[in-house]
């Protein structure tokens, strides 16, 4: 890339040709004002803010819109620059209400701090001034659309980073009006970053509003728990109480952007019903006690249930949100009371891979180059409602790559695919299969003989083929498989198939994966099949098997089977037959005040410290960023004791801090081991009703998530939107 | 010639004279001691004692829960809670308390109130019999500011020009 000299207020300065005056300014550090422009969005220029003073041009120019060349000297601070940006400012101040006191904005408003600098201290314009009608854009994002300035940035971030299209302007001048086309809220799944984006007070956080100023919240790191990216949050917090949950810049996960799932989350903590003490049950009736009483019961119960059935009648049922850390303990806390049953895949029908794959599950490459894929497919992969980030990546490389997708459902997708196929879902296998073996036909050189020979009976037809030359013709490609496919009756089969295609493609490869923490808890050893980093274990019971046989006793570690599993019915119903169940859960409503007969307080996300670990392989540890109510305590905390009180060797940690860096040199010394996985049976055509997609939804997928009110009310929670599978006539 | 003088005026009591003439002087001069709590000193409208929360004349509480006299206190004696009045959606404090121990009656308050909601009467006499009475809830704050209202309204007025 070529390089131009610039100068700005003095600095010397080198440039690539083609660059903003303002991106090179921001980049050094030298601040021009700017309402319209964003780093992540088109140029607009139309705010005139960022005017500057160029040396050889006679009026000053928007920096936002003149390309840096060679020579150029830029005064930000000369009489020309200020007086234009002052004028600016006087014009933009027409039509805004000043209502800073009453605008959750105040104090964080970018408009409020450049009027300090460039507002005049009395107006010139005695006319009246505009009112414009609020919009009513659902639960999640308040309006006050006269406070608008029209800057355009909710509507380019629809348009651009989105894709869907749900703001515009309507009208021209002085009628210019930011809404919705068509009166209707905005429902899509990343719409609350157009509060962020906003400049003014005109897009706010509705579950949020009139809470708190932004000078009385601390601001803490998070991680947020919805999904398996683990993307990057701050958590605003004021007096121990969580007030919102706003985006932390990571370029390499979630850019600056949010879910509205991790963004609102929160409201099940400070607004949901909470368990504040533990409580026991005695003649179907709950009594409160306190730590010591029902640890020692649990313990009792524990041992007596265990006791008798030599292990094989207790379970334990890992939740989606749980850290690193507790599964860690947990399954120490199990396999040392003598019992092998425990598992966090509760949505996984296929367990016959059980004993290969990685010990770490998800990608083989990083998130960030989702970018730049020449060419991807995407395998039942409903990106919009699982990770609804990653949707940002892929879709941006479809600017100049190929997106492809095998999808058995009605996805939606914010992009143009060049190839669809869509199979019924317990044809599935078959379709990646067909991929396969049109790929083996382009490239015969890559898959042993007995792969071929298993391939050998798969037709493919033209479609399959086009996918495969294009994957193999792509400089770089990509296979993602959505969560479905671990869901799948043939998971393992479709994990084979897709390794094989990826091998003879040269693709990377990635699967999505349920819950925030799939391969931290494998790491931890929450698996029947395996202990932590890969250790040996005698096999127990896999989830689906504690949950559809039934057993006399179960462990639920923030965890709900009667909705999150595929066999709710069953598990409800195994669970009220259950002798003794014990949940350990943040809140105190659900069924489980049905079926448990202890219940043991545990904070909830952002209450506790500890580790995610995301699709790529990042551990991402954070700290408590408030305390958790009443008697509650970290669930780490929680298992630590019971571990003590079970006299077992090895749970005297003092934080979670040393739980994680203990299970961190246990995986560090093994590595990321991968058991070869070996070639299935041959396909066998799956019953159509054991196939089917039981989508939790997108705002189902954990219990926080459940009982977050704002989230609740969209109309992304109420439509069970793509859960039909599809039948042909 | 000095040391004579001196002695003359030792012997003479001059300056016991001198400071007995202060004595007279001011004995018969008007007092201006005053019988509190039956009399009292005259205040200036720019007077800083209790709180009152003001309303308008419709009965509608002026105070719309910005949060800058809590931010503005150097004493950090205010504390505020707000949040979406449900009957018509405007914002509303649910919790407005002032902390008299902690004070200092700097008036930033009053200064910093855009809407003329928290002000500082003349009210300075009074007293706390318990623990916790003197946390100036919003209820007591708002009926302060209805009792003193009129002073309340005149002393603003009569400051007008200075503010």
């Amino acid at each position: 890339m070529d390089k131009v000299h610039i100068e700005i207020d003095g600095k010397k300065l080198e440039a690539e040709v083609g660059s903003m005056i303002i991106e090179v300014a921001d980049e050094a550090d030298i601040y021009i004002p700017r309402f319209c422009y964003h780093k992540k969005l088109s140029v607009a220029a139309n705010c005139r803010m960022c005017m500057v003073d160029v040396g050889s041009l006679p009026k000053a120019v928007p920096a936002c819109a003149t390309p840096v060349a060679e020579g150029m000297v830029i005064q930000t601070q000369t009489a020309k620059a200020i007086n234009a940006q002052k004028s600016v400012m006087e014009f933009l101040l027409i039509n805004h209400p000043l209502d800073c006191p009453v605008c959750d904005q105040g104090g964080e408003c970018e408009l409020q701090d450049l009027s300090i600098g460039y507002g005049a201290d009395v107006g010139r314009y005695s006319e009246s001034k505009r009112v414009v009608k609020d919009k009513d854009l659902g639960p999640l994002i308040a309006t006050d659309m006269t406070r608008c300035i029209h800057c355009t940035r909710c509507v380019r971030f629809g348009q651009e980073v989105v894709g869907i299209r749900e703001m515009g302007a309507t009208g021209r001048g002085e009628h210019m009006e930011i809404g919705t086309y068509i009166e209707s809220s905005i429902e899509s799944e990343v719409s609350a970053n157009i509060i962020d984006l906003c400049p003014v007070g005109a897009l706010t956080a509705k579950p949020s509003r009139y809470k708190a100023r932004a000078w009385e919240l601390r601001q803490s790191s998070s991680v947020a728990a919805h999904d398996c990216l683990g993307s990057n949050v701050y958590v605003h917090h004021r007096r121990n109480e969580i007030i919102r949950v706003v985006p932390k810049e990571n370029e390499a996960i979630n850019e600056v952007w949010l879910s509205d799932r991790d963004r609102f989350s929160y409201q099940a903590l400070s607004e949901g019903k909470r368990l504040l003490t533990p409580r026991i049950k005695r003649n179907g009736e709950w009594h409160d006690t306190d730590w010591q009483t029902a640890l020692n019961k649990v313990v009792a119960e524990m041992k007596r249930v265990i006791g008798a059935s030599k292990g094989n009648d207790f379970g334990m049922l890992v939740g989606n949100s749980v850290t690193t850390e507790e599964s860690y303990l947990a399954q120490k806390l199990i396999r040392g009371a003598g019992s092998n049953n425990i598992d966090f895949r509760i949505r996984r029908r296929d367990y016959s891979g059980d004993g290969s794959g990685m010990v770490r599950s998800g990608f083989n490459f990083p998130m960030e180059k989702l970018d730049e894929m020449d060419a991807t497919l995407l395998i039942a992969a409903d990106l919009r409602h699982e990770q609804p980030l990653s949707a940002f990546r892929v879709r941006r490389s479809t600017g100049f790559g190929q997106v492809m997708a095998i999808n058995p459902f009605d996805g939606e997708y914010n992009f143009r695919l060049t190839h669809e196929l869509q199979p019924e879902t317990n044809l599935l296998a078959q379709e990646v299969a067909a991929v396969v073996a049109a790929a083996d036909k382009i490239c015969p050189d890559v898959l042993s003989a007995e792969a071929k020979e298993w391939l050998a009976s798969v037709e493919f037809n033209q479609t399959h083929e086009k996918i495969a030359s294009n994957l193999i013709n792509s400089e770089s490609s990509c296979l993602l498989s959505g969560v479905y496919v671990q869901e799948h009756p043939q998971a393992e089969t479709i994990n084979w198939l897709i390794e094989s295609l990826a091998l003879i493609t040269s693709s990377s490869w990635g699967y999505m994966t349920q819950g925030c923490n799939a391969a931290g808890n494998k790491i931890a050893g929450a698996v029947p099949m395996r202990s932590a980093a890969g250790g040996k274990s005698k096999p127990g019971k896999n989830a689906r098997q504690m949950i559809t046989e039934g057993m006399k006793g179960y462990f639920l570690l923030n965890c709900e089977p009667d909705v999150e599993s595929i066999w709710s019915e069953q598990a409800l119903k195994n669970l009220q037959k259950a002798e003794y169940v014990i949940a350990l859960t943040p809140f105190a409503d659900g069924r489980a005040l049905e079926y448990a007969d202890v219940m043991l307080p545990i904070a909830g996300c952002f209450e506790t410290s500890g580790t995610y670990v995301n699709v790529e392989g990042k551990w991402q540890s954070f700290g408590a960023a408030v305390a958790a109510q009443g008697e509650a305590r970290p669930g780490w905390k929680v298992l630590r004791v019971l571990g003590n009180l079970f006299e077992l060797a090895g749970f005297d940690y003092e934080s979670s801090q040393q739980v994680i860096n203990h299970l961190r040199e246990k995986f560090d010394a093994v590595g990321d081991i991968r058991v070869a996985r070996k070639i299935p049976s041959p396909l066998t055509l799956v019953d159509f009703n054991e196939a089917t997609r039981e989508s939790l939804g997108l705002y189902k997928v954990d219990p926080m998530v459940r009982r977050a009110k704002a989230l609740q009310q969209t109309p992304k929670a109420s439509t069970h939107h793509i859960s039909i599978s599809r039948v042909k006539t | 010639m000095k040391k004579a003088k001196q002695l003359i005026n030792s012997f003479l009591l001059v300056e016991l004279l001198k400071g007995l003439s202060v004595t007279w002087r001011n004995m018969f001069r008007k007092k201006i001691t005053i019988q509190y709590p039956e009399e009292k000193t005259p205040q200036s409208p720019r007077f800083r004692g209790l709180h009152a929360l003001r309303t308008y004349p419709g009965g509608e509480e002026r105070c719309i829960a910005c949060k800058l006299c809590e931010a503005v206190c150097p004493a950090a004696a205010i504390t505020i809670e707000a949040a979406e009045r449900p009957d018509d959606g405007t914002r509303r404090t649910t919790k407005y308390e002032i902390d008299l121990f902690k004070c200092i009656f700097c008036g930033f308050c009053e200064e910093s109130c855009p809407v003329d909601s928290i002000v500082e009467t003349r009210v300075f006499d009074y007293h706390f019999e318990t623990k916790g009475e003197q946390i100036m809830t919003k209820e007591k704050l708002l009926e302060v500011g209805r009792i003193h209202e009129k002073q309340i309204a005149a002393d603003r007025a009569a400051d007008a020009r200075y503010r």
